[in-house]
């Protein structure tokens, strides 16, 4: 457990480096704010958004040619611009959503972490990718997006890991993307 | 009316009547046929269902499965050093998918592809990737070290003989091992140096030492692939430098780094990108490489070609397009090390193409080898 929390520590400190209170707070009300007002924006507000032939559906490549992002507005969508560095199944397929997981699963108290740019504000913000545990992988809408991703002997940068390793099941079944916060620049 | 049902009779059962009937058949145990340069031992991750991974044994020259290793959750694998056993380190879970879970090294005799005897270990096994380094044996034999996190690293040295556990060695943040001389272990370390731990008769830490970083891991961070040298281990980095390691002495040695790519090359995003990014021919010299084309984030992308080097001049002698052949872009490679070598390729769509290494020619495709045919080994 010391290990466990060694890296959340690390994780914590590091996070209070790159961000604020103020920053997180504006950030929820943002958040909040933006999600009253979903339903009145179009659809793609993305300034970085490609044709959107080539964006939808989860097994789509994340990128072009030259390595430029394509990001979407669908949480089952491999695009969603959330899921920059989620390397599993998506849970948003597997009963659950961008951010919770689905029934009968338990989620991991560790983590992996990462910084995904927001095409709808302009921001980037830092994401915990935890895994969803306790049942057989799930099997649909696998995604591999590694933006920022850093092989395991960077482990909190690291989607390689099974982040079930410490729970009681430790059998990995799908992958969330949670708003930590946003990254300062 | 009789006579016709007659000889309707007469007609369709004549020549089953005029034909011997097959002989009654005898069950049998198939046996393995003798190992060959060409036998690879492929990885299915079954990432779709993934608690029930398994090891497919692929014969290169009749293109035939010649049987299976079963490997459990989340497993690494690795042969030993004479090819007689395959060493696999997984977990398993009390009801299949949930339950007590136990953790377990299972060794396999490559004759027959029987279990001979397992060591159970504490529930610590790394479930990462499978890489060369999960597990490995010392170059005598007498070790097997396993890679532990939990996220804390460490690694367990185990007597596979006895079938015992000896020791667990913490290794301060580095990760995985690499088996070096009949008693030495290095670990990759978050600053890009290595961690190298000396063990003594009884498999304790006699002594350790860091090296100097080697790479930079914040500005191009290496594949944790490691590819077998003569000497030991070559490093490719996410843009393609070359970083050659030489294990042989009582501390590792780095050769000068260098690039895969030209200017031309880097001002066309080409990069080595997958899951096992190289495979290297040692007595000619041959590095053979998973390049596509792509940016920041796109190291687990497949190669669209197969790029050629010369490990000695540096210099790209080949380049083979895969979709040509009509071939998705190449995830993992291996090459036998025989004097015809072959070249193994497992595809994004989980096809595995064997092509003769030293002209690209494609010879077979065989489809669909399993789900997730993420690791290539071979003797």
């Amino acid at each position: 457990m010391r290990s466990i929390d060694r890296l959340f520590e690390h994780s914590s400190r590091r996070l209070a480096q790159r961000t604020s209170r103020r920053s997180l707070l504006g950030t929820l009300g943002q958040i909040l704010t933006g999600a009253a007002l979903v339903p009145l924006l179009p659809i793609d507000r993305s300034s970085r958004a490609q044709a959107a032939d080539g964006t939808s559906g989860a097994h789509k490549p994340d990128t072009d040619v030259s390595g430029n992002k394509k990001t979407t507005d669908d949480p089952m969508s491999c695009e969603y611009w959330k899921y920059c560095a989620v390397d599993g199944f998506l849970c948003s397929c597997c009963g659950g959503s961008a951010n919770s997981c689905p029934p009968g699963t338990a989620p991991s108290p560790i983590t992996w972490i990462g910084t995904c740019h927001n095409p709808a504000d302009g921001r980037d913000y830092i994401v915990s990718y935890n895994d969803c545990c306790g049942k057989t992988s799930c099997g649909n809408c696998e995604c591999n997006r590694n933006e920022r991703e850093k092989p395991m002997y960077r482990p909190s940068r690291n989607n390689d890991l099974n982040w079930c390793m410490a729970n009681a099941d430790s059998n990995y079944h799908c992958s969330v993307s949670v708003i930590l916060g946003v990254a300062e620049q | 009316m009789r006579n016709a049902l007659l000889i309707f009779a007469l007609a369709t059962c004549t020549p089953l009547l005029a034909e011997p009937p097959l002989p009654s058949e005898h069950l049998t145990l198939t046996t393995l046929p003798p190992n060959t340069p060409h036998r690879i031992y492929v990885l299915d991750e079954a990432f779709n269902n993934e608690i029930d991974a398994r090891i497919h044994v692929f014969d290169g020259d009749s293109y035939r499965r010649l049987g299976q290793i079963d490997a459990g959750f989340n497993p690494g694998f690795n042969l030993s050093p004479d090819g007689k056993t395959t060493v696999v380190g997984t977990t398993y879970f009390a009801r299949g998918s949930r339950g007590t879970r136990t953790d377990v090294v299972e060794f396999t005799d490559n004759s027959t592809l029987a279990v001979t005897h397992e060591i159970v270990l504490p529930t610590k096994r790394a479930m990462t990737l499978p890489t060369y380094f999960n597990l490995g044996y010392s170059s005598d034999s007498h070790f097997l070290y396993v890679a532990y996190v939990t996220p804390a690293a460490s690694f367990g040295v185990l007597d596979p003989a006895k079938g015992t556990v000896l020791e667990e060695i913490d290794t301060a943040g580095c990760v995985l091992v690499i088996p070096s001389g009949p008693n030495r272990v290095s670990s990759v370390c978050e600053s890009g140096r290595l961690l190298t731990v000396t063990l003594d008769a009884q498999g304790k830490e006699a002594s350790r030492a860091m090296s100097d970083a080697f790479f930079d891991p914040d500005k191009d961070p290496v594949f944790v692939q490691g590819v077998p040298t003569s000497a030991g281990f070559a490093f490719l980095s996410f843009l393609g430098e070359i970083h050659e390691v030489d294990f042989s002495g009582a501390q590792p040695a780095f050769r000068a780094s260098w690039s895969l790519l030209t200017p031309a090359d880097k001002a066309q995003s080409w990069r080595p990108g997958g899951t096992q990014v190289a495979a290297i021919h040692r007595k000619s010299g041959k590095l053979f490489v998973t390049m596509h084309r792509g940016g920041e984030g796109t190291h687990k992308s497949g190669g669209t070609e197969i790029w050629v080097f010369d490990m000695k001049s540096h210099h790209r002698v080949a380049r083979w397009p895969l979709a040509p052949q009509k071939l998705a872009p190449a995830g993992s490679i291996q090459v036998s090390q025989d004097d015809a070598p072959v070249l193994f390729v497992a595809t994004e769509k989980a096809d595995v193409a064997v092509f003769d290494a030293l002209t690209g020619q494609l010879r077979h495709v065989e489809k669909q080898l399993g789900q997730t045919p993420w690791l290539l080994l071979n003797q």
